[in-house]
């Protein structure tokens, strides 16, 4: 992809950033765990599906939004040519992820190789893997390659970072750097450590968005400051999650509020987290306008002003996903 | 009746003929349809793999069994469009090479999940193809000892052997203790059970195999072929003296009604470069000359080959 462009890229191919608009920046389209499509009961009928995302796809530009961002990676139900589809159909821009994890979530052919002993992948081999699904397009896998990749997104397992988690991070922020794409993680149990290691190869911290940051834990321990002054992007990006992992819509608020007013409102992004069709997985079954219909009214309630919406949900997301 | 699940739908035991009974029409670890470096175009696939299976069918070959299991690459309208083209019968198998192969969804499914994703499989079709597994796949994880997710799947694949009939294969027949124990508790008789990659050379040293067939179990010699003198062999290879006296050994001591032989070949590997040399016919132009060699007579050749196999494919209920 060429450097220092003003475009981003969407699975129809680069669109100037200025045309993102209201960005969703943490959503997933068709979610499938890894395995679930040879499940004998899971069935995925693609017209059905089709349906089901053009329709949640238009309610959320009805409502205002007008670009959504997969961070499910490549290996979690991605679907390059439903997108396109889905893209052209309803006129919201989609922008599609590379990368995978956490570890839990890989296929064998990266954890027990063929080899004797069955070494799982360094990091070079990944970033190798997703700088080509960035550079030479998304895989159909076993059958072409598509458009550039938008994003990279990896994952740290909950109960701590795995060494292969190690290697997704290292590889994930190495393709990021080679390729000017940008670079979203969800950490383990350490929020803070996770994006050090990112940093550690030399990643700008303004080139990666640092995800779930409105759990429970981390806004205990005050990660979402510390991220943001370590440069990274902040999303509270489960908007809407109402279960004792996360904290709620109205407290989400007013750490937004408090964020702001120390002055990192060009850092925090939203978004919901939800499961568009989900398959071997429940799925958070939320509008991708709640943000917008349920949430910002919530912001202008605790005093943020509509510049500050603004930059949350569109100059935020646009900065980010720029491809430098 | 006798019957017999094959892609093209069930076959009476009398039609398999000479089977070799582990085999792989291409297979990749799960995650390797990722990288392109594998990617074959359907032209190369087939440009690979009809000759191998016209050859089989040439030499007499009835029956391939296709033991690539459900995340690795298994692929039954391709083999529906394989065996009738060539004429040869093909079998695919339900079930997972070992719980390393097995993706995130099947690892956290319990054992009565897998059960019936197996059972489904076997009595009403694979996907959308309509074509029925014909042997349940299970195997040993890297590591060289059962773990716990190849354990539920063991024991899942003995409920489903037994609720459908059909036997089970197994990658590898170290810790076969454990194994055996499954399907003791699940009250599987043994005999529908081939241990399999009792030869290959990084565990033939730790597998019982004379204990295994003492209890009942049909123990394999199916990776005929991967062998040290190879121009480039595989870890698992193994000298080709060492293995056919191996094999010698176990069909004198008396063990013949027990003992089934393959190859293990890939006609095209999915997700790995493949053996340079080494195909099914193996079986063919190698092995047998070296059993004819080695004093066998065709009686026994034809039991290793044609009746031992009919009597385990062959769906018992």
């Amino acid at each position: 992809m060429t450097a220092n462009s003003n475009t981003v890229n969407t699975v129809l191919g680069p669109v100037h950033a200025d045309e993102l608009g209201i960005v969703a920046v943490h959503e997933a389209l068709l979610s499938v765990v890894p395995g679930a499509e040879h499940a004998f009961d899971a069935a995925i009928d693609r017209a059905e599906v089709f349906a089901t995302l053009a329709a949640k796809l238009t309610d959320f530009r009805d409502k205002g939004g007008r670009t959504i961002v997969d961070s499910t990676g490549m290996f979690h139900g991605r679907d390059v040519r439903l997108y396109e589809s889905l893209s052209r159909a309803t006129g919201v821009h989609i922008v599609a992820s590379t990368g995978m994890g956490p570890e839990e979530m890989l296929g064998g052919y990266f954890l027990t190789p063929q080899t004797n002993p069955p070494t799982p992948w360094p990091a070079e081999k990944f970033a190798d893997l997703f700088t080509r699904e960035v550079t030479e397009g998304m895989v159909v896998p076993r059958v072409e390659r598509r458009g550039a990749a938008g994003l990279v997104a990896t994952a740290a397992s909950r109960g701590g970072m795995t060494p292969t988690d190690e290697s997704l991070f290292r590889g994930a922020a190495r393709s990021a750097l080679h390729t000017g794409v940008p670079l979203s993680v969800r950490f383990g149990d350490d929020a803070v450590h996770d994006l050090g290691v990112v940093l550690d190869e030399k990643l700008p911290a303004g080139r990666v968005v640092v995800g779930g940051l409105d759990r429970a834990d981390a806004v205990a321990a005050g990660a979402p400051f510390r991220i943001a002054r370590l440069g990274a992007y902040v999303a509270l990006d489960n908007v809407g999650a109402d279960d004792a992992e996360h904290i709620t819509d109205k407290e989400r608020a007013a750490l937004v509020a408090e964020l702001v007013a120390a002055g990192h409102a060009d850092r925090v992004l939203l978004s919901g987290n939800a499961t568009g069709v989900a398959r071997g997985l429940p799925g958070r079954d939320l509008p991708y306008s709640h943000v917008l219909t349920n949430f910002v009214p919530l912001l202008l309630a605790q005093g943020v002003s509509d510049q500050d919406v603004h930059h949350l949900l569109v100059d935020n997301p646009r900065d980010l996903l720029t491809v430098r | 009746m006798s019957r017999v699940n094959t892609v093209l739908g069930p076959i009476p035991a009398e039609e398999l003929g000479f089977v070799a009974v582990h085999e792989h029409i291409g297979y990749g670890m799960p995650g390797s349809e990722l990288d392109t470096r594998w990617w074959k175009t359907p032209e190369e696939r087939y440009g690979e793999t009809v000759p191998k299976l016209r050859r089989f069918h040439d030499y007499g070959g009835g029956t391939f069994v296709d033991v690539t299991g459900i995340c690795n690459g298994r692929d039954v309208d391709y083999y529906k469009s394989l065996s009738a083209k060539t004429g040869v019968h093909i079998v695919a198998c339900t079930g997972f090479v070992g719980g390393d192969t097995a993706l995130p969804f099947f690892a956290r499914a319990s054992v009565d999940y897998l059960v019936r994703q197996f059972v489904h499989e076997i009595t009403v079709g694979i996907g959308t193809t309509g074509s029925r597994a014909g042997v349940i796949k299970v195997g040993v994880s890297r590591g060289g000892r059962m773990t716990d997710l190849d354990k539920r799947i063991y024991r899942a694949a003995a409920r489903a052997a037994l609720a459908t009939g059909v036997p089970i294969l197994t990658h590898l027949a170290i810790d076969a203790e454990n194994a055996i124990a499954i399907f003791h508790e699940e009250g599987l008789p043994l005999d529908r059970v081939l241990f399999g990659h009792a030869d290959d050379g990084v565990n033939a040293e730790k597998t019982r195999d004379t204990w295994i067939a003492d209890q009942g179990g049909r123990v394999g010699f199916d990776t005929f072929g991967y062998e040290t003198e190879l121009e480039d062999p595989p870890f698992w290879a193994r000298p080709r003296k060492e293995r056919l006296d191996h094999f010698l050994r176990f069909v004198r001591q008396g063990h013949l009604p027990r003992v089934l032989a393959s190859a293990d070949a890939n006609c095209s590997p999915l997700g790995w470069p493949g053996v340079k040399g080494h195909t099914v016919n193996y079986l063919f132009e190698d092995l047998i000359p070296d059993l004819r060699a080695a004093g066998l007579g065709e009686s026994e050749i034809r039991t290793i080959f044609v009746d031992n196999p009919a009597d385990f494919l062959t769906i018992k209920n």
